[in-house]
């Protein structure tokens, strides 16, 4: 037989988005809801605006921690009780924090989906927050940052954006810092609690086995006092970061972890889809430029990407990968080559190759009831749609090679780049010299310049 | 196929409503074999838009011989990097093109590759596939290995020599198990013999494992049967097949005494590692040691968890696993010391609470939890058709039966708390292996 060419694909399937109902319940939370009835399972997401964005400085690690804490005993129930009431369910419960958000999710099965959401709303509206609780969880998070001095992809990650968004609070670690975290009292989390938490605007995504209105009457019954509010916390992010090269010294590592980018803009821009497939062609995937050029072209890496990253306030280029030490000037002048590169031509076969992957893949983005929910937190985080799925498809074949090269510009910035090298300082600081004007500054691992 | 109504009956009454029954539980498939001995597995699931192809190569690491260590996840590179009709990074870019996603992965026992499309392009995953299965070598260069070589040496970097505590998992094995047994070394292959790989070995390791007769697929989603069991006649059926594979054979393995290793490493904590040799996958006391491994530190009330992490915080963590292969298996305990804290106090509190489940068993309710939460597990797992047809490629290597979701998960059912008392008792009290990762003293 010829197999000399791919076959040709048949007609496309027929792929509906599924249905997503917006409710605003009578207290004020927003409630999206999708009806999904394949399996006995129900997924919940309930979003609070009060993200770690405003901790004070002095006490970076307060809404980390009073989301290690919220779930350690409530109401009738001590630490150990409560977890085993959710334990035995069989319920999977995650509380997770980052700067705009606190988020608790659920996934259960149908048939105990109710008493999980009564074990959630006792968790958001009785904390006990309990002396010894409060020690131990505590404690808990400073052996964590002292564990996290290990992490060279950490180290890098938090050094990059403290660099990136200095001055701003999305500079700084969700988790805060040794010294921060310490500050950190019983008082500044209740206080937090009932200041923040309490008085932030919630929304809630529900996909899931059961009808909307039985989705409807659980936050009546369960949650009916939970009053949800208008918070508004608009933060300016700075530009004006200069291009500069920054290390920081990990004695004997074995690789140097690279971190490359730029500040860029929020999520709502109006060429956000053609950022998009930008991004999608120069590190969005596997066959992306940066890739095929670091890893299948010269083995320098296990792999190298770029995402583009938004939070509510703002969004950013981060290029990463982690390389040979002894590559690593080599790796850094790729991608800086790469981010001028895309900025002077964008091919035909690449703009093609990019929609295609971006649109064909949009059904299996509905796959599981955790990844559908999922699709959700971006609307209410950035303020989108809710029929936002709909023009999804016709958004991205609409956008034109002009709009595209044009983001490669706006969107990739070599001159303001911000570059962070993680590695044994012996090997690197020689690298770091021979390729630029620019004098390396050295860093500690909370991303400080040193001296 | 023949269903045992027990089962069925058993999670009926778990799952309570009957309604879920018939669609949770029908794992409805077609097996067969092509005339070369590939064995093929068809699931039809048209409720998506998708279509998944798995395919396990009964090949891994475990076939590898010392100083040729590596191999099989190297050459599972090497199947990326292009076949006859295919060039070098031609299935990352037809598959994702497609809109699909693909990938590949490698354990002791086997190797696996997957990919992911909208269901109209089920043809083209039957052409990649069959093009590396049939048609790898004419397409291999001295370059690509070296490349590929590269990569791996700095995945091996990447993933264990740069993490905090990465090297423990291939010290650990290397002590459980006796010098040149089959899991003695990691799969990722030890860093000397990575960059001594030959394109003989390319060659050699191809013709004797990558024989259709040594591979079975599970094709899944939304296709029709017969255009699929045609489409699949069509790409494979002329591979050649090969006369016989060569199997894994390993002593059986027993500690003499407790062996204790410490190594240093650019870490700030202590932590600790207890191996046990224990039961093989699917063997008599397997589930047991499962639920056995929830018991002591599944949950926050696990026992380990309450005593180290709760009542005496003196450690960061504590987890613990049964990890089964086709040859033999190993209960794992790890747990990593708080600042201050002396680790060998951790490892008479984890042999303590041992020793007490041995002695006074377990309640009702740890049973109970433990079967709840692995019953909730299999449900969840349900939601993807990758999850659902790796699993058939699983049951199917180790029970040539793809069909047994239903019989896994009463294997925990039926499993009592004297059952795990006697798993515990029977290979916990046995010699383990001791390992500590320590900060470096200056």
């Amino acid at each position: 037989m010829n197999r000399s060419s791919a076959p040709i694909p048949l007609e496309k399937f027929s792929f509906e988005i599924p249905q997503i109902s917006f409710i605003n319940l009578s207290n004020g939370i927003d409630l999206y809801f999708i009806q999904k009835e394949k399996l006995p399972i129900v997924k919940l997401i309930l979003i609070s605006s009060s993200g770690s964005l405003n901790d004070p400085v002095d006490k970076k690690g307060l809404t980390f921690l009073t989301s290690l804490l919220i779930d350690e005993g409530a109401g009738e129930y001590d630490a150990l009780q409560l977890n085993n009431e959710i334990e035995k369910l069989g319920t999977i419960q995650s509380i997770l924090v980052n700067h705009d958000t606190f988020t608790l999710s659920v996934l259960s099965l149908k048939e105990h989906f109710e008493r999980s959401f009564e074990l959630l709303s006792k968790i958001i509206l009785e904390p006990r927050f309990e002396e010894t609780d409060f020690h131990r969880e505590k404690k808990r998070m400073l052996d964590k940052i002292l564990q996290l001095k290990d992490e060279p992809s950490y180290i890098a990650t938090t050094a990059f954006e403290k660099r990136l968004f200095i001055n701003s609070p999305y500079a700084y670690p969700e988790i805060g810092y040794e010294e921060t975290s310490t500050a950190i009292s019983k008082n500044d989390v209740t206080e937090f609690y009932k200041s923040n938490f309490c008085r932030s605007k919630f929304s809630a995504i529900i996909v899931g086995n059961i009808t909307e209105g039985e989705a409807a009457g659980l936050f009546n019954k369960y949650l009916g006092s939970l009053k949800s509010q208008k918070s508004e916390t608009v933060v300016n992010v700075s530009s004006g970061v200069k291009k500069n090269i920054y290390f920081i010294d990990k004695k004997e590592s074995a690789q140097s972890e690279i971190r490359i980018g730029n500040l860029t803009k929020p999520r709502k821009a109006d060429d956000y889809n053609a950022a998009r497939i930008m991004n999608t062609i120069l590190g969005g995937q596997f066959s992306s430029r940066i890739n095929l050029n670091l890893r299948e072209k010269r083995g320098l890496t296990y792999g190298a990407g770029s995402s583009l990253n938004y939070s509510k306030n703002t969004g950013y280029l981060e290029i990463s990968t982690a390389v040979n030490i002894k590559n690593t000037s080599e790796a850094i002048q790729e991608i800086m080559n790469e981010m001028n590169l895309i900025r002077q031509n964008i091919s035909k076969d690449e703009i093609d190759f990019a929609k295609s992957y971006l649109i064909k893949q949009f059904p299996s983005r509905f796959e599981t009831y955790t990844q559908i929910a999922s699709n959700i937190s971006p609307l209410i985080t950035h303020e989108l749609p809710t029929d936002y799925y709909n023009s999804y498809v016709s958004n991205i074949e609409n956008v034109t090679p002009e709009e595209i090269q044009r983001a490669a510009l706006e969107y990739v910035k070599p001159d303001e780049a911000i570059i962070v090298v993680v590695g044994d300082k012996l090997e690197v600081i020689p690298q770091l010299k021979t390729f630029s004007e620019i004098t390396p500054v050295e860093l500690d691992l909370n991303g400080n310049i040193i001296g | 196929m023949v269903k045992q109504r027990g089962l069925s009956l058993y999670l009926n009454n778990l799952l309570k409503n009957p309604k879920m029954k018939t669609d949770l539980l029908k794992i409805n498939y077609q097996k067969y074999s092509l005339s070369n001995g590939l064995e093929v597995i068809l699931y039809q699931d048209k409720s998506l838009p998708t279509v998944s192809i798995n395919i396990w190569y009964k090949v891994g690491s475990a076939n590898e011989k010392p100083g040729k260590t590596g191999f099989a996840h190297l050459f599972e590179h090497m199947m990326f990097q292009g076949s006859q009709n295919i060039p070098k990074e031609g299935h990352f870019k037809y598959i994702q093109e497609a809109g699909g996603t693909l990938n590949g992965s490698t354990s002791i026992d086997r190797t696996n590759y997957y990919e992911s499309v909208p269901a109209n392009y089920l043809e083209l995953i039957l052409w990649l596939e069959s093009d590396r299965m049939g048609f790898l070598l004419p397409a291999l260069t001295q370059e690509k290995l070296d490349n590929q070589k590269d990569v791996v040496i700095n995945e091996r970097r990447q993933r264990y020599e740069n993490q905090p505590y990465g090297l423990s998992w291939e010290i650990l094995f290397s002590s459980l198990y006796s010098n040149g047994h089959p899991y003695s070394w990691p799969t990722i292959g030890w860093m000397d013999d990575i960059s001594k790989f030959e394109l003989d070995d390319v060659r050699n390791f191809f013709k004797t494992y990558y024989a259709p007769n040594n591979a079975s697929i599970v094709l899944g989603g939304n296709f029709e049967i017969e255009n699929a069991k045609e489409l699949i006649e069509k790409y494979f059926g002329e591979i050649p097949g090969s006369d016989s594979v060569p199997q894994v054979t390993a002593t059986t393995q027993k500690l003499s005494k407790n062996k204790k290793i410490i190594h240093e490493d650019n870490v700030q904590l202590p932590r600790i590692y207890l191996a046990w040799h224990s039961d093989k996958a699917f063997d008599k006391h397997d589930a047991a040691l499962d639920i056995l491994a929830d018991v002591l530190t599944g949950t926050k009330n696990s026992r380990l968890q309450k005593n180290l992490l709760f009542d005496n915080q003196i450690a960061q963590d504590v987890s613990s696993f049964q990890y089964s292969a086709k040859l033999s298996g190993s209960f794992i305990v790890i747990s990593t010391a708080k600042p201050g804290i002396n680790i060998d106090v951790i490892k008479e509190e984890i042999l303590k609470e041992i020793n007490n489940l041995i002695v006074q068993g377990i309640t009702d309710d740890e049973l109970q939890r433990s079967i709840n939460s692995i019953k909730s597990s299999y449900i969840y797992s349900l939601q993807k058709l990758e999850t659902i047809i790796d699993h058939m490629n699983h049951y199917n290597f180790f029970l040539n039966e793809p069909d047994s979701f239903l019989f896994d998960i009463n294997r925990y059912g039926k499993v009592t708390k004297e059952d795990i008392v006697a798993a515990a008792e029977n290979f916990l009290r046995e010699p383990y292996v001791e390992l500590i990762i320590k900060p470096k003293s200056d």
